[in-house]
């Protein structure tokens, strides 16, 4: 593991250049009626808009945003890349040092997500910052997705925490 | 029939779930396509120091998007707008998870609430000699650390078969924000 000036060095070259900055490429996914049926059966729901058939128009439950925003950060976090003293470096040195800290759903002027849509992610860095009582840093996915009509999904912000020697 | 004339500052919607077993981390896992195995195989999940399979951070906020849903009747009555929960507790299998909600500010057609997600984790049962007659997954595998016992969040009950000791602390807090159609 690093020394806790190396991870410092480090922390404040992602706090500085993070921010504002998008991730490379989109994450797509297609939703498929199994899957969104399957996943609102976990909650135990019940009512046919959610779990029905799909000629009934179907629809996702709200908590589906967690399966699109998991799989589309997945597909784009591995390809953030930057240049850090000279040597490329990705922004999560040990993926087993991330924990999942907090998420920020936001579905207003957002159309519902249905079986066959093919929905598109972007997402760009938002706050960095760091805890020094236990090394922990913090890094905000501000995530975009949108269905084949370029219509808004939902937005959400994913704070993910990284622990002392994964950055 | 929810109204925005019917409700109060104050007023709390609640539920609770007490079904999470290893069967369901699985099919959540294959339904939301977070396959990390610390979720699914215990073996895995002990080698990364974490004693047995954690539920994944967001499975519990699928409990608090249908506390909503329910009280709007599945976008009869509103639609939500918003939700910010900050994943704080570990949850596991076995647990009681209790989801509250609770009216903060009302605003034009817009409800704003508290949210707070409980989890109770059963340890163990005592007579009255202090014998263990049953003892749970977390008395098992040793879930309960120093840290819950310093702060306060192991607590007992007298329940049929002795006294309980189980561990309660808030897991997801967070807020919700929902707007009425009437």
């Amino acid at each position: 593991m690093s020394s806790i000036e190396d991870m410092k060095k480090n922390a404040e070259f992602l706090i500085e250049n993070l921010p504002g900055k998008d991730l490379p490429g989109t994450a797509k996914l297609s939703v498929r009626y199994r899957n969104l049926v399957n996943f609102a059966k976990c909650f135990d729901i019940t009512d046919p808009k959610y779990v029905g058939s799909e000629e009934e128009g179907v629809i996702a439950c709200h908590a589906y945003a967690n399966a699109y925003t998991i799989k589309s950060l997945y597909t784009l976090a591995p390809g953030a890349k930057f240049v850090q003293n000279g040597e490329e470096r990705m922004l999560i040195k040990n993926p087993r040092m991330i924990l999942h800290a907090g998420n920020k759903y936001n579905w207003d002027g957002c159309v519902d997500v249905k079986p066959g849509d093919k929905l598109t992610a972007t997402a760009k860095f938002g706050k960095v910052w760091l805890v020094e009582a236990n090394m922990m840093l913090f890094v905000e996915l501000i995530t975009k997705i949108k269905n084949q009509n370029n219509e808004p999904v939902c937005n959400v912000v994913v704070t993910a925490g990284i622990r002392k020697g994964g950055y | 029939m929810v109204k925005i004339s019917d409700l109060k500052v104050g007023q709390a919607l609640k539920s609770e779930f007490d079904s999470l077993t290893r069967d369901l981390l699985k099919q959540y896992a294959k339904a939301s396509g977070d396959t990390n195995p610390i979720h699914v195989n215990d073996a895995v999940a002990e080698a990364a120091g974490l004693k047995g399979v954690i539920a994944h951070g967001l499975f519990s906020f699928g409990f608090i998007t249908k506390l909503f849903e329910d009280f709007l009747e599945h976008g009869k009555y509103g639609k939500i707008i918003e939700f910010e929960v900050e994943m704080r507790g570990m949850v596991r299998v076995g647990d009681k998870l209790v989801t509250e909600a609770t009216i903060e500010k009302i605003a034009g057609k817009r409800v704003f609430f508290n949210v707070k997600q409980t989890s109770f984790t059963n340890v163990d049962i005592k007579d009255k000699n202090s014998t263990i007659v049953k003892q749970f997954e977390a008395g098992e595998r040793g879930y309960i650390s120093e840290k819950d016992i310093a702060r306060g969040l192991i607590k007992t009950k007298e329940v049929e078969e002795g006294t309980l000791t189980y561990r309660e602390r808030v897991a997801t807090p967070g807020t919700a924000i929902i707007e009425l159609y009437d």
